[in-house]
């Protein structure tokens, strides 16, 4: 069989048209969805006071800024340039001790909240329609507003220092792992909880032994994610009085302590590293629970 | 109020039982009467209504119409504690034998226990001595003696069924209600299942209720064969009574029955 | 066998406690091991509640000052400022919306030079996803101080901080998806005759870009939220109003304020996610 071209028939001439009009309708969306974003970036820009020209020339600063950030270290003096960077080592360790300590705390608190609320806002387990949407509202409030507006209301409520950031963290965390806690539940299979109610047991064994085992290690997996993101801003809820290492990076950065950023900043990333590190660890440890024997 | 009747003839009693589910008819005026110590099989073609039926003698469905006595107390609209004080009672197996595959086989076991405990003891996990040895030899009986501390999903289903009926021999239940026990195992399971329901009830004279879907296992194992058509009894009578013709009146066109 | 359970239970207590035994009574260390992990758990929060001084007496007049300030709260009004504030709005959601498409723009070579099937050098690949860790770290917050000092005050340092941000988190994001895609139209495009660009132009490209898109829209909603905090240490938005009535304590506006975030973020939130079900439709929807 020879390769013969393949001549155009009657058809072909439909065809490639149709083929143009569609592809001339997805260019028209496509042109229209860019004309459209640029537009909106347009307008933003305008409302967010981006002037291109400043822009770019602040690259320059951003260089200058940070060239200061890096703290004199030459190898001979390696050591003392060392010391003299980390003037603060034992103060700021203690500060972010006492960072993770305020994230645990928190999220500790917010886990016993998520739970005790989450069962009442799973539709599964509850009959009333009115409890399931009253808890997940409570729920959604306790999660949309953010964690540091908590902590500016708590302060005022509280007074300076770690419990207002506590307290914020927890009731953050409550509502986030509340509704998390809840869409489990939702997805458990209801056979082994008919089977302890029919058994006698009340509600709460249902929950206890039917539902709990099933969802035990996700919930432990989602609290240690939340623990995580809870150190991260522990570590800047220090910038409105709520305690933490952010009360010193913020001072820090104020008066143009360059060295001092750079050294807290750099801590703070080692911190935020290791946790990430090990909780993930310890989540995949989960993970193979899960997966059983 | 449960009364302590005699332990007569009239154990239970359903009166002209009715459940609705909008516009469907699933159980249509049934009124039965069970002895205490009789091995019951109802049977019938799929929605028939006889889960309907004996979930809403434990209370897991509740009748639109009609009631359910138990020596001559009204159990249909029990709530709270005394609907758990009678589940103890009255002991429910499951198709999907409804075990905790996570947790481990006494643990299962001992949900029979719940209703006699307190509660604030019992959520912690503990239980009396005394439970666990009811527990222990229950599993023994049934023998299970090896897979104690295996987790439930782990076992086989003919094991996994004799873990519930465990779990409802340590009720001491008066009824055992067995919601089609055996549709998801094979012969030789199905065979060690209803002897084991079939010994309970010989043995310890305990009322059994049980759903079957194969006429030849009410036929060889159950003293009363009940038949349920379109959510209505159309047949209640020995075993022997369940000729071809009967059978193929319960179940329409689509089955013939060995004679 | 016709005894009853309970009686046949405890005549043969002996037999079954030899042959059983962990099953009729758990042994003290067991029960203890089964309660260890919560009990250290538990005493860690109990030491961190001492700490941060969680004293009941200052819980409780916490709370009562709280009550007040909730009474206070009612009903939220914003006095003569609302001008001032849905202005203010705007320019938050101008800096969200900047923001994360300067990040998901930047972020693409980035996430491209991250990925396993584009570069093989494994130290680069780790540099980089380090790197894109480390932006990704740092609380956004953190990024809107800093950039406040070397731009200044306003919106721009916050547009750039939550530029910072989302190039990290993309980065890796995008990163994630191109070693997730399909090799075979690369494959395909490659037996063709393509170049490597070619092959990541119409054959990974088309895969991840719904992916993409969709990471964009979510990042954009949680990015109005950023947005609207960090006013507070001055880098634009509403965060700056926020923060002045609390100080004045405005309760009334204060709430009003945060009734007009939640809903604003409540409005992102919502078509954002109706474009996302457009895009990827309802099944694999991710984040």
């Amino acid at each position: 069989m020879n390769t013969a071209r393949l001549a155009p028939t009657a058809n072909t001439a439909a065809l490639a048209s149709g083929y143009r009009r569609t592809m001339a309708e997805k260019r028209r969306r496509t042109i229209l969805f860019f004309a459209a974003l640029l537009v909106g970036i347009f307008v933003a820009g305008w409302i967010g006071e981006v002037r291109l020209g400043v822009f770019f020339a602040n690259f320059g600063k951003l260089g200058v800024y940070v060239s200061n950030l890096v703290p004199p270290l030459h190898a001979v003096t390696f050591g003392a340039d060392m010391a003299e960077w980390y003037w603060g080592f034992d103060l700021w360790l203690i500060k972010l001790l006492d960072t993770i300590l305020m994230a645990y705390v928190g999220t500790g608190l917010g886990f016993i909240g998520g739970f005790c609320l989450c069962f009442a806002a799973s539709a599964n387990l509850v009959q009333s329609r009115w409890t399931t949407w009253a808890a997940r509202r409570v729920l959604e409030l306790f999660r949309t507003v953010p964690e540091i507006v908590y902590a500016l209301i708590f302060v005022v409520a509280f007074g300076l220092g770690p419990l207002p950031g506590v307290l914020a963290i927890a009731v953050h965390t409550a509502g986030a792992l509340g509704k998390l806690f809840a869409e489990v539940n939702e997805n458990v299979d209801l056979r082994p909880v008919e089977g302890v109610v029919a058994s006698g047991g009340s509600w709460l064994h249902g929950v206890r032994f039917g539902v709990l085992p099933q969802v035990a290690s996700n919930f432990a997996s989602y609290t240690l994610l939340r623990f995580e993101i809870n150190v991260r801003g522990a570590a800047v809820l220090g910038f409105v009085g709520a305690g933490g290492i952010g009360e010193d990076l913020l001072i820090a950065v104020r008066r143009f302590y360059y060295t001092d950023i750079s050294a807290i900043l750099l801590m703070i990333i080692a911190t935020v590293v290791v946790i990430d590190l090990v909780t993930e660890q310890i989540r995949n440890r989960f993970l193979h629970l899960e997966r059983g024997p | 109020m449960l009364v302590f009747g005699r332990a007569g003839l009239r154990m239970l009693k359903l009166e002209h039982v009715t459940r609705l589910y909008g516009a469907t008819t699933a159980v249509d005026d049934v009124s039965l009467d069970v002895a205490r110590g009789q091995m019951v099989a109802v049977i019938g073609p799929s929605g028939a209504g006889k889960s309907t039926l004996l979930r809403m003698i434990n209370g897991l469905a509740r009748p639109t119409g009609g009631r359910v006595l138990f020596e001559g107390s009204d159990v249909s609209g029990l709530q709270g504690k005394a609907l758990r004080a009678w589940r103890a009672r009255c002991a429910m197996i499951f198709q999907q034998f409804n075990l905790v595959g996570r947790l481990d086989v006494v643990t299962n076991v001992l949900m029979g226990r719940l209703a006699h405990r307190p509660i604030v003891t019992t959520l912690a996990g503990w239980f009396a001595e005394e439970d666990r040895l009811m527990a222990v030899a229950a599993l023994d009986r049934l023998g299970l003696g090896a897979q104690l501390a295996q987790r439930a999903e782990t076992l086989s289903g003919g094991q996994q069924q004799r873990v519930a009926i465990a779990r409802a021999l340590v009720q001491e239940p008066d009824i055992i209600l067995a919601d089609e026990p055996v549709a998801s195992l094979d012969p030789a399971n199905t065979r060690s299942v209803m002897q084991a329901l079939r010994a309970i009830n010989r043995d310890q004279g305990i009322t059994v209720l049980v759903n079957l879907h194969d006429v030849d296992l009410a036929r060889e194992w159950c003293d009363r064969v009940i038949g349920l058509r379109a959510g209505r009894v159309v047949f209640d009578d020995a075993p022997t009574a369940l000729t071809g013709a009967a059978t193929t009146e319960l179940y329409g066109l689509e089955r013939l029955a060995a004679e | 066998m016709s005894r009853g359970l309970r009686a046949d239970a405890m005549a043969r207590r002996a037999e079954f406690s030899a042959r059983y035994g962990a099953a009729v009574s758990p042994s003290l260390p067991r029960q203890l091991s089964r309660y260890l992990l919560p009990a250290v758990l538990l005493a860690l929060l109990a030491a961190g509640l001492w700490r941060v001084d969680f004293s009941p007496e200052r819980i409780w007049n916490g709370l009562g000052k709280l009550g007040f300030i909730l009474s206070f709260m009612v009903p939220p009004h914003p006095g003569n400022l609302l001008g001032l504030f849905i202005r203010s709005l705007g320019e938050t959601v101008a800096i969200a919306f900047l923001g994360t498409l300067l990040g998901a723009i930047m972020a693409l070579p980035l996430g491209v030079l991250a990925a396993r099937n584009v570069i093989p050098s494994w130290i680069f690949r780790f540099s980089m996803r380090r790197g894109l860790d480390v932006l990704r770290g740092v609380d956004t917050l953190i990024w809107a101080l800093i950039f406040i000092n070397v731009v200044g005050l306003g919106p721009f340092a916050g547009i750039l901080a939550i530029m910072v941000s989302d190039i990290g988190s993309f980065g890796k994001l995008y990163s994630e998806a191109i070693e997730a895609s399909d090799k075979k139209p690369v494959e395909g495009i490659r037996a063709a005759g393509g170049s490597e660009l070619h092959a990541l132009w119409y054959g990974v490209l088309p895969q991840v870009f719904p992916v993409m898109v969709s990471q964009v829209l979510y990042f954009f909603e949680s990015n109005t939220r950023s947005a609207t905090i960090i006013g507070i240490v001055g880098a634009g938005g509403i965060g700056l109003h926020l923060a002045d009535q609390i100080r004045l304590n405005e309760w009334q506006t204060v709430a009003f304020i945060v009734l007009m975030i939640l809903v604003t973020v409540g409005i992102i939130d919502f078509c954002s996610t109706r474009l996302r079900f457009a895009l990827i439709g309802k099944g694999r929807l991710s984040g």
